[in-house]
C-alpha cells in the first residue's frame, strides 16, 4: 500500500485502539478467563493492541522510505529541515 | 542480615558509580553552550532517543507504583498499559514538525515553540509555571520511588530521606555536570537494566510461588475476583468507575503526547528519521511493563502484606528468599527506573524555568543562563526532596494530578503549528481555564461527573474557550502563521 494510504490506517487503527480500551470496546472484553499465554484476557487484549501498534508504525515508516518521502508536513518546500537537506527520511 | 546488607550496599553503591561516571563521560562532548546544555547539540541518534522516550515510561511510577496497583488495585492497573503506545502514536508527526520549527527559530523548550507563534511573555511565565506545577509531583514520585526501595532492600538501615538523597545527589551531580548528554546516556545505560531485571523478576516470582502466570491469576480469580475484574478497584477497595478509568487512559495518553520533557527531545534528536524510528520502536517499552504488573499480582495472595501498596515489590524481593546479590541488582533496576526519569525531568524543569521564566523579562547571557540552570537543578530537586519526605499520596495518584495539567498544553500546541485562526489571547485564555478547571476538580474531587478524570474535565473547558476566544480576536499576520503552519 503507498504511504499515504499508511497514514490513515495508522490514523484509524489508534483511533480504534482507543476505543477498545476505554468502555465501552473494553467492557466488550472484561471477562478474564480464558486466560492468553498465561494473562488475563483484558491485558493480553490491550498487550494485543500494543503490538498491533508497532507493526502498523512499522509498516508506517517502512512505507514511507520505500517511496522516498520528503517530508509531506513540508508544504511548498518553506521548511528548514528542507532548505538544508536535512535527513527526512 | 549484616552479610546480606553489606553485598546489598557494594551492589547499591557499585551502580550509583557506574552511572555517575557514565553521566560525568557523556557531557565531555557536548559543546557548553545552552544549546549543548539543553539539547544536546541537537546530536541524539536512535539508541539514545530510544532509551530518553522509554524511561519516560519506565519511571519509579511504573516500577513500584504499577505493581502498588496491581496489587490493590487489580485491574485497575491496566490503564498504565493502555496509554503510553496511545500517546506516543502521534509524535509521528508532532515530533520531526517540533523539530523543524526548533531548527529553523532556534527553539530548545516547548513553550519558546507555543509563544514563538503567539508572542507574549505572561503565556511563557505560566507555562513554566504551569511545568513546574506538573514536574515537582513527578519528580517527588521519582525521589520516593529510590527512598523507599533503599529503605526496603537494606531493612530500614538507609532511611527514606537518606537514599533519596543518596540516589538524587548522584543525579543532581551528572545533571549540573553534563546537562541533557548526561540524561541521553545515563538513560541508555539505565535503560538495559532496568529492562532485564524487571523481565527476571516478573517472570521468576510467579513461578516461583504459584507454579507460573496461569495458575497465578487462576488462584486470584478463585479467591479474589473482584481484582480481576475491568474496571478494578479504587484506592478505599470499592469498584472503580468506568467514566474514571477511560478518562485516566485518555487524560494520561494526551498528557503523554504533550510531557514538556519528553517533547524537548524533539529539539535534540539528530534529524527526523531518529524521531520517526524512536516513535516506531516505543511500543516495545511500553510491553516491559507486562512483568511489571505480574510483580504485583504476585502479592495478591502472599501470606504476609506490605505497609503500603507501592512497597509490593521490594517486599516480595525480600521475603522469597533471593540471594544477596539479586536483591541489590533489583534495587539497582528499581533506582534505575527512578534516576533515568528524575534526571530529564530536573534538567528540563531547570531549562524551562530560564528559557521560559526568566529569559523573556531579562535577557541573560549564555552563560548566565547555564549557571542559572544548573543553580535551579539543585532548587527544583530541594523542593520535590522536600515533598518526598512529607507525601502520603500514592505514587500513582501523584503521577494523575500532574498529567492533569500537563495535558492541558495539548490544545495550546496543536493550535501553534496546525490553526491559522488562533491568537495569542485565545490560547492564553484556554490555558488558563483548563489549568484552573483541572486544578478545581482535583482538590475537589467529590464534584467530578462520572469520576471523569480532571485533566479532561479541563479539557471540555479549554477547548471551547480557546475556539471562541480566538475566532473573536483580529487574526495573526498571515506570514507569522504561515512560518509555524506550513512546516
Amino acid at each position: 500500500m503507498p504511504y499515504p494510504v499508511w497514514r490513515r490506517v495508522a490514523w484509524c487503527f489508534h483511533l480504534l485502539f482507543a476505543a477498545a480500551v476505554t468502555w465501552p470496546g473494553q467492557a466488550l472484553v472484561n471477562a478474564p478467563a480464558p486466560f492468553v499465554l498465561g494473562l488475563p484476557r483484558q491485558m493480553a487484549w490491550v498487550a494485543a493492541w500494543i503490538v498491533g501498534s508497532l507493526l502498523v508504525m512499522w509498516r508506517l515508516d517502512a512505507a514511507r522510505g520505500r517511496e522516498g518521502v520528503r517530508n509531506p508536513d513540508v508544504v511548498g518546500g518553506a521548511s528548514a529541515t528542507a532548505r538544508r537537506g536535512t535527513d527526512v527520511g | 542480615m549484616s552479610d546480606s546488607f553489606g553485598l546489598i550496599s557494594v551492589v547499591i553503591f557499585g551502580y550509583l558509580a557506574a552511572t555517575l561516571a557514565v553521566g560525568l563521560a557523556a557531557g565531555r562532548r557536548a559543546s557548553k553552550s545552552v544549546q549543548g546544555y539543553v539539547a544536546g547539540d541537537r546530536d541524539f541518534g536512535l539508541l539514545v532517543m530510544y532509551f530518553i522516550t522509554g524511561a519516560s515510561v519506565f519511571s519509579a511510577f511504573a516500577f513500584l507504583g504499577g505493581p502498588g496497583w496491581a496489587y490493590s488495585r487489580g485491574a485497575a492497573a491496566f490503564y498504565i498499559l493502555s496509554y503510553g503506545a496511545l500517546g506516543m502514536a502521534p509524535w509521528y508527526a508532532l515530533g520531526p514538525k517540533a523539530a523543524a520549527l526548533g531548527r529553523r527559530f532556534g527553539f530548545v523548550t516547548q513553550a519558546q515553540l507555543l509563544t514563538g507563534r503567539f508572542p507574549s511573555r505572561g503565556l511563557s511565565a505560566l507555562m513554566a509555571v504551569l511545568t513546574l506545577a506538573a514536574f515537582v509531583p513527578y519528580v517527588t514520585i521519582q525521589i520516593r520511588g529510590a527512598g523507599i526501595v533503599i529503605e526496603a532492600v537494606t531493612d530500614g538501615r538507609i532511611p527514606l530521606w537518606a537514599g533519596g538523597a543518596l540516589a538524587y545527589g548522584v543525579v543532581m551531580l551528572y545533571v549540573l555536570a553534563s546537562g541533557v548528554s548526561a540524561v541521553g546516556w545515563t538513560n541508555t545505560f539505565q535503560g538495559v537494566f532496568m529492562l532485564a531485571i524487571a523481565w527476571t523478576l516478573g517472570l521468576y516470582l510467579p513461578y516461583k510461588l504459584y507454579g507460573g502466570t496461569g495458575p497465578m491469576f487462576e488462584q486470584i480469580l478463585a479467591a479474589r475476583p473482584e481484582l480481576l475484574a475491568l474496571p478494578g478497584l479504587d484506592s478505599a477497595g470499592e469498584p472503580w468507575s468506568w467514566g474514571a478509568y477511560s478518562t485516566s487512559i485518555l487524560a494520561s495518553a494526551i498528557g503523554f503526547t504533550m510531557l514538556p520533557h519528553l517533547f524537548m527531545k524533539a529539539f535534540t534528536a539528530r534529524d527526523d528519521r531518529t524521531i520517526r524510528r524512536t516513535v516506531v520502536l516505543f511500543p516495545t517499552f511500553q510491553l516491559f511493563l507486562i512483568p511489571v504488573f505480574l510483580i504485583g499480582f504476585a502479592g495478591v495472595l502472599f501470606p504476609q502484606a506490605p505497609d503500603q501498596p507501592d512497597f509490593v515489590l521490594p517486599f516480595l524481593i525480600l521475603r522469597t528468599d533471593l540471594p544477596a546479590l539479586v536483591v541489590g541488582l533489583f534495587c539497582a533496576g528499581a533506582l534505575s527506573a527512578s534516576m533515568s526519569t528524575g534526571d530529564a525531568l530536573l534538567h528540563a524543569g531547570a531549562s524551562v524555568v530560564v528559557e521560559d521564566g526568566v529569559q523573556p523579562f531579562r535577557k541573560l547571557s549564555d552563560k548566565a543562563r547555564r549557571v542559572l540552570m544548573r543553580v535551579l537543578v539543585v532548587a527544583v530537586g530541594g523542593v520535590a526532596y522536600g515533598f518526598a519526605l512529607n507525601e502520603n499520596s500514592s505514587l500513582v495518584e501523584l503521577l494523575l494530578a500532574s498529567y492533569g495539567i500537563v495535558c492541558q498544553f495539548m490544545p495550546s500546541m496543536l493550535a501553534a503549528m496546525y490553526w491559522r485562526r488562533a491568537t495569542t489571547a485565545g490560547v492564553a485564555s484556554g490555558l488558563i481555564a483548563g489549568s484552573a478547571t483541572a486544578v478545581f476538580f482535583f482538590l475537589n474531587p467529590g464534584l467530578k461527573p462520572l469520576g471523569l478524570h480532571e485533566g479532561v474535565l479541563g479539557l471540555l473547558v479549554h477547548v471551547p474557550v480557546l475556539l471562541a476566544v480566538s475566532r473573536l480576536g483580529k487574526p495573526q499576520d498571515q506570514a507569522h502563521v504561515e512560518s509555524f503552519v506550513r512546516v
